[in-house]
C-alpha cells in the first residue's frame, strides 16, 4: 500500500508539471488509423506550436465506451475523428457543443451535423476482402455483389462483423438496406446468412482471417484490404456492384474543454487547406467539394472517381434506425 | 485463535498487541477490496438499475427476457464446466508430477507451464489459429481441414489460460506435504495407489476445488478467446462486449456483468459448504517430501506433462517463429522487419509496464499475505464474508472492471479522483483484476500450515508479528513467490481492464499490442509482443535469481 501511495504522489507530481510546462494543452480522442494520426499530428504541432496536443487512440467501440463512462467528468476536450453513426447517439451529441470551424461551410449540408455539433470531412468505406490464393484452390468464382455471395459453393467460407458488436457491421447492413430497400435488403442478407461462417465482434478481423487464408471472404474494411495488399497478401478488394457502405469520420468539441480556444484551433486545423492536402494523401474518401482523393485512391488501387462505388447513403437515417434494425438482425440472423 | 483460551494474565499485553496487530493485518487489505472493488462493483450495480426515469428493475426483466442471453448463459455454463474439468485434471497431472513424483527435468515443466500467463492473448489466439486453424499448420500437414471456431477451440484456448492458475493453486496444495506420513504409510504396508487416494487426494482436496473455482470462475468471463476462438459460439462476456461497446448500451450491459457473479457466488459458497468436512490443516511439524523414483508412475506421469508442455510451446512458438517470419502463411522466408516498430509509440510502453507491474505484484502479494494471515486469528463468521468477497473479483470481467474504474474514480466527488489517469491505478487494477488467484493460492497454502507450529510459538511468548515473520512467512514463501510471479506476468501482459484507463501520456505494453493490430500490423504486434515476453523471462529469471541467492543466504530450506 504504502509504495501505492508514494507512487501516487509522484505521478501526480509529474502530471503538474507536465501542466504547467506547456501554455496551452489539449486532449483529443480519436478513431483514425495509427499512420495518419502521426502525420495530422505532427503538422497540426507545427502549426500551433503553443499547443501540446496529446492523442489517445483506441478503435471506435471501445473510444465509444470510453467517452460515455467519462461522461460524468469528460477527460477529452475534443472527439476527432470518429464514426457519425456513433457520434449522432444521443449520449455523446450531449457532451458536444456547436462549433463552426474555420472552413466548415464548404462542406455540403449531409457531411455537418443539423445542429452544428459535428462536421466530417472525411470517412471510410468498406469492402470485401477476398483471398485469391484460397478461391483458386477451391475453385470459386471472384464475388462481385452481395447476390453472388448467395452461391452454396461459399458455404462456411465467408466472414462478416456482427452489428451488434461492430460498426463495421453496422455499416454493411445499412448499406445493403439502404441501397435495396428494407424488404429486399433483409432478404439479401438471410440469403446470404447460410454461407456466413461467422458473425465476428471486430470490424477488420474478417479481412484479418480472410488475408491469412482461413476463410475466402471478410466482409469488412477498405483500409484493412488495402493495408494487406501493401503488405503483399494475396488478397483482392471488392467493391460489391449493388454499392458498398461507408462511414463519416466526425469531429466535434465537447462542452466541458477547459482549453476551448486551443480546442477550437485544432479543430479549424483539420480544415485547413494543409489538413485537406494530407488528407489527399491517406483518406480515399473526402467530402470536401473539388478535392479529389484520386493520389490516394490510385496507390490503393480504387477508382478515380469513388463515387461511382458507394452505396447513397442517409446517415441521419441510418442514426435513426440504428437501435431498431440492430434488434431486427439479431432476431432474424443473430447467432 | 486456539492459543488463546489459555492465556495468562502476564501474557495480557501480548494479546491485546495481537489483536490490534489482527486488526491491522485485514484492516488494510480490506480497505483495499472495498474502495478498489466493492466499491466500483456498487457503482456498477447501479448502473444496472438505472432507467429513464430513475431505478428500477426494467433493464433485468429486459435482459432476462431475451432468448440471446439464456443460449449465451448455456454456452457460459457448460463451457465453463468443460474447462473446469479438463484443467483441474490436466493441473492435478502436472502438478502431482512436480510435487510428488521423481523424473528430471521438472525446470523445463516448471518454467514452460507459466508460458500462457506470460503471453498476451494475441499470441495464444495468434498460434492457436496458426497451428489448428483452418489453413493451419495441422490442416495443411493432414491435407484435411479442421475447423475449430465454436467450442472445440474455445475449450482449447480457455484450459491454456487456466491451466497454470490450476497448477499453481493445487500445487500450494501438494508441495507442503508432510514426509512423514507417506513413510508411516509405507511401513504399514500401504500400496502407492492407496496413498494417493487415502493421503494425496484429501490433502489436495482443498486445492482441487479452489482451482476449480478459479477455472470455472475466469472461463465464464473471458471476452478475448471466445471473440477470436469461439467462432459463434456466443457466451456471457460477448453479450456484454456487444451491449457496451456495440451498442453504447452501459446499463444493459452492467446487467449482464452483474448476473455474471450469480455463477461465482453459487460456486463458491458449494466449495465452501464442500471444504467444511475437510480437517484442517496439519498436526505436527514437517519434513519436506523427496518423492522417490516409481518405475510406472514416473515415466508416465513425465510424457504426459511434457505432453501438456509440448502443447503450450507449440502454440507460442509458432507465434515466435511467425514474428520472424517475411508473410506468414504465404512467404516463410526469414526477416527483422516486423521488429522495426515507428506507430503506435514504439517500444516506448515496455518500461513503464514494467513498474506498474512490479507495483502490482509487490503491493498485491503483501496484501494477501497480510489477509490470510490476519484472517486466520478472525472468528469464523467474520472472516467468511470477507473471504467470500476476497474470492470474488474473478467473476468480473476486465472490461467491466475496467470501465467501473473510470465511472468511479473519475469523479471529483471523492479524493480517490487524485487517482484517476495515474500509474498507480493501473497497478491497482492489475492486482484487484487477479486478486481472487493470489488470494486463493496463499490461502491453499495456509491450509497446509501445522496449527501447532504456530502454537507452539504463541506458547512460547512470540508475538503475532514474530510468529508471522520467522515461522509462517518461511513457510508459506513458495505460495508468496508464486503469486508474486503470478501478479507480475499478468500485470505485464493483461489488456481488458486497462484498455479504459491509458491516457495519452500513459500507455502499456498490451494496449501498444493491440494498436499495432488493430492498425492491421498483426505481425509487428506478434513482433512486439515476442520481446515483451523476452523481458518478462529475464525479469522472472533476475527475481529468481536474485532469491536462490537471498534464500541461500538465510538458509532456509524449502521443498521447492
Amino acid at each position: 500500500m504504502k509504495t501505492w501511495s508514494k507512487f501516487t504522489l509522484a505521478s501526480l507530481f509529474a502530471v503538474g508539471m507536465a501542466t504547467t510546462a506547456s501554455a496551452d494543452e489539449i486532449t483529443v480522442y480519436t478513431a483514425l488509423e495509427e499512420e495518419e494520426i502521426a502525420a495530422y499530428v505532427e503538422a497540426a504541432q507545427e502549426a500551433m506550436p503553443d499547443t501540446e496536443i496529446n492523442v489517445l487512440r483506441l478503435s471506435t467501440g471501445k473510444l465509444g465506451a470510453r467517452l460515455l463512462a467519462e461522461a460524468g467528468n469528460p477527460q477529452a476536450d475534443v472527439i476527432w475523428g470518429w464514426a457519425v453513426s456513433a457520434m449522432m447517439d444521443p449520449q455523446i451529441l450531449e457532451m458536444l457543443e456547436p462549433y463552426a470551424a474555420k472552413g466548415v461551410d464548404v462542406l455540403p449540408a449531409t457531411f455537418r451535423g443539423e445542429d452544428g455539433k459535428w462536421f466530417a470531412p472525411i470517412g471510410y468505406m468498406g469492402a470485401f476482402c477476398v483471398n485469391t490464393a484460397r478461391l483458386e484452390e477451391k475453385g470459386l468464382p471472384m464475388p462481385k455483389s452481395w447476390k453472388d455471395l448467395e452461391n452454396p459453393d461459399f458455404k462456411g467460407e465467408i466472414l462478416m462483423p456482427d452489428p451488434n458488436s461492430s460498426g463495421t457491421g453496422y455499416l454493411h447492413v445499412n448499406a445493403v438496406l439502404q441501397t435495396m430497400g428494407e424488404e429486399a435488403g433483409w432478404a439479401q442478407l438471410e440469403a446470404v446468412d447460410p454461407n456466413m461462417a461467422q458473425y465476428t465482434s471486430s470490424g477488420s478481423k474478417p479481412c484479418k482471417s480472410a488475408r491469412v487464408g482461413e476463410y475466402t471472404v471478410g466482409i469488412s474494411l477498405a483500409f484493412t484490404a488495402m493495408q494487406s495488399i501493401e503488405e503483399g497478401y494475396p488478397l483482392a478488394m471488392v467493391f460489391p456492384e449493388e454499392g458498398v457502405g461507408y462511414e463519416l469520420e466526425a469531429s466535434g468539441l465537447m462542452a466541458s474543454s477547459d482549453n476551448k480556444d486551443a480546442a477550437k484551433a485544432f479543430l479549424d486545423w483539420t480544415m485547413s487547406d494543409e489538413a485537406i492536402d494530407l488528407y489527399q494523401q491517406y483518406k480515399a474518401l473526402i467530402t470536401v467539394p473539388g478535392v479529389d482523393a484520386s493520389e490516394a485512391a490510385e496507390k490503393a488501387g480504387l477508382p478515380a472517381d469513388i463515387s461511382t462505388v458507394l452505396a447513397d447513403i442517409d446517415f441521419v437515417t441510418a442514426a435513426k434506425n440504428q437501435t431498431d434494425v440492430k434488434a431486427t438482425w439479431k432476431e432474424k440472423l443473430g447467432r | 485463535m486456539s492459543g488463546v483460551e489459555t492465556m495468562t494474565t502476564p501474557a495480557r499485553r501480548q494479546l491485546d498487541a495481537n489483536r490490534l496487530l489482527t486488526l491491522v493485518c485485514v484492516g488494510l487489505p480490506l480497505l483495499g477490496l472495498v474502495l478498489f472493488f466493492l466499491y466500483p462493483m456498487v457503482v456498477v450495480f447501479l448502473r444496472s438499475l438505472t432507467v429513464d426515469d430513475g431505478y428500477g428493475l426494467a433493464n433485468y426483466t429486459r435482459v432476462l427476457g431475451s432468448t440471446g442471453f439464456w443460449r449465451a448463459t448455456e454456452h457460459s455454463l457448460l463451457m465453463g464446466a468443460a474447462t473446469t474439468v479438463l484443467s483441474v485434471f490436466l493441473g492435478f497431472i502436472i502438478a502431482h508430477g512436480l510435487y510428488r513424483c521423481a523424473f528430471p527435468g521438472k525446470w523445463l515443466i516448471r518454467g514452460v507451464i507459466v508460458l500462457p500467463l506470460l503471453a498476451p492473448s494475441l499470441v495464444q489466439a495468434l498460434g492457436l489459429i496458426f497451428l489448428l486453424g483452418r489453413n493451419g499448420v495441422i490442416s495443411r500437414a493432414l491435407g484435411v481441414e479442421i475447423d475449430i471456431y465454436g467450442f472445440w477451440g474455445l475449450l482449447i484456448a480457455n484450459t491454456l489460460y487456466a491451466l497454470p492458475q490450476a497448477v499453481m493453486i493445487i500445487g500450494a496444495a501438494l508441495v507442503l506435504l508432510d514426509a512423514r506420513v507417506y513413510e508411516a504409510a509405507e511401513v504399514m504396508g500401504a500400496s502407492p495407489s492407496r496413498q494417493f487416494r487415502d493421503l494425496t487426494l484429501p490433502a489436495a482436496r482443498f486445492g482441487i476445488l479452489n482451482a476449480a473455482f478459479v477455472c470455472f470462475t475466469i472461463t465464464i468471463t473471458d471476452f478475448g478467446n471466445a471473440a477470436v476462438i469461439g467462432g459463434d459460439y456466443s457466451v456471457l462476456a460477448t453479450e456484454i462486449y456487444s451491449q457496451v461497446v456495440g451498442q453504447r448500451n452501459f446499463n444493459m450491459g452492467a446487467v449482464v456483468g452483474i448476473m455474471l457473479l450469480l455463477p461465482t457466488v453459487v460456486s463458491y459458497a458449494i466449495e465452501r459448504q464442500a471444504m467444511k468436512r475437510q480437517q484442517v490443516g496439519q498436526v505436527t511439524g514437517q519434513v519436506p517430501y523427496r518423492p522417490s523414483f516409481a518405475a510406472v508412475r514416473d515415466p508416465v506421469m513425465a510424457s504426459l506433462s511434457l505432453l501438456i508442455c509440448a502443447g503450450i510451446v507449440a502454440v507460442i512458438g509458432i507465434v515466435v517463429y511467425a514474428s520472424f517470419v517475411t508473410l506468414w502463411p504465404y512467404n516463410m522466408a526469414l526477416s527483422f522487419k516486423h521488429y522495426d516498430i515507428t506507430l503506435a509509440g514504439g517500444y516506448s510502453s515496455l518500461w513503464m509496464t514494467i513498474v506498474i507491474s512490479l507495483m502490482a505484484a509487490t503491493g498485491g502479494t503483501l496484501a494477501v499475505f497480510l489477509l490470510c494471515l490476519g484472517l486466520r486469528r478472525l472468528p469464523r463468521s467474520a472472516a467468511q464474508s470477507i473471504q467470500m468477497l476476497a474470492a470474488v473479483p474473478a467473476a468480473v470481467p476486465g472490461m467491466v472492471l475496467g470501465l467501473a474504474y473510470i465511472l468511479t474514480f473519475n469523479s471529483t466527488a471523492t479524493p480517490l479522483y487524485l487517482l484517476y489517469g495515474t500509474a498507480a491505478l493501473i497497478a491497482i487494477v492489475n492486482f484487484y483484476h487477479y486478486h481472487t488467484q493470489g488470494f486463493l493460492t496463499v490461502m491453499t497454502g495456509f491450509r497446509q500450515l501445522p496449527k501447532a507450529l504456530e502454537e507452539a510459538a504463541d506458547s512460547l511468548g512470540a508475538g503475532m508479528a514474530r510468529t508471522a515473520v520467522d515461522i509462517i512467512a518461511p513457510f508459506i514463501a513458495p505460495m508468496l513467490v508464486s503469486v508474486f510471479f503470478f501478479l507480475f506476468m499478468r500485470s505485464m501482459v493483461t489488456l481488458s481492464a486497462v484498455v479504459f484507463l491509458t491516457t495519452p501520456d500513459l500507455s502499456v505494453a498490451a494496449v501498444t499490442i493491440m494498436r499495432l493490430d488493430d492498425a492491421g500490423l498483426t505481425s509487428q504486434a506478434a513482433a512486439f509482443a515476442t520481446c515483451l515476453m523476452a523481458v518478462v523471462c529475464v525479469a522472472l529469471l533476475g527475481m529468481k535469481a536474485t532469491l536462490t541467492l537471498m534464500g541461500r543466504r538465510n538458509r532456509i530450506k524449502r521443498p521447492v
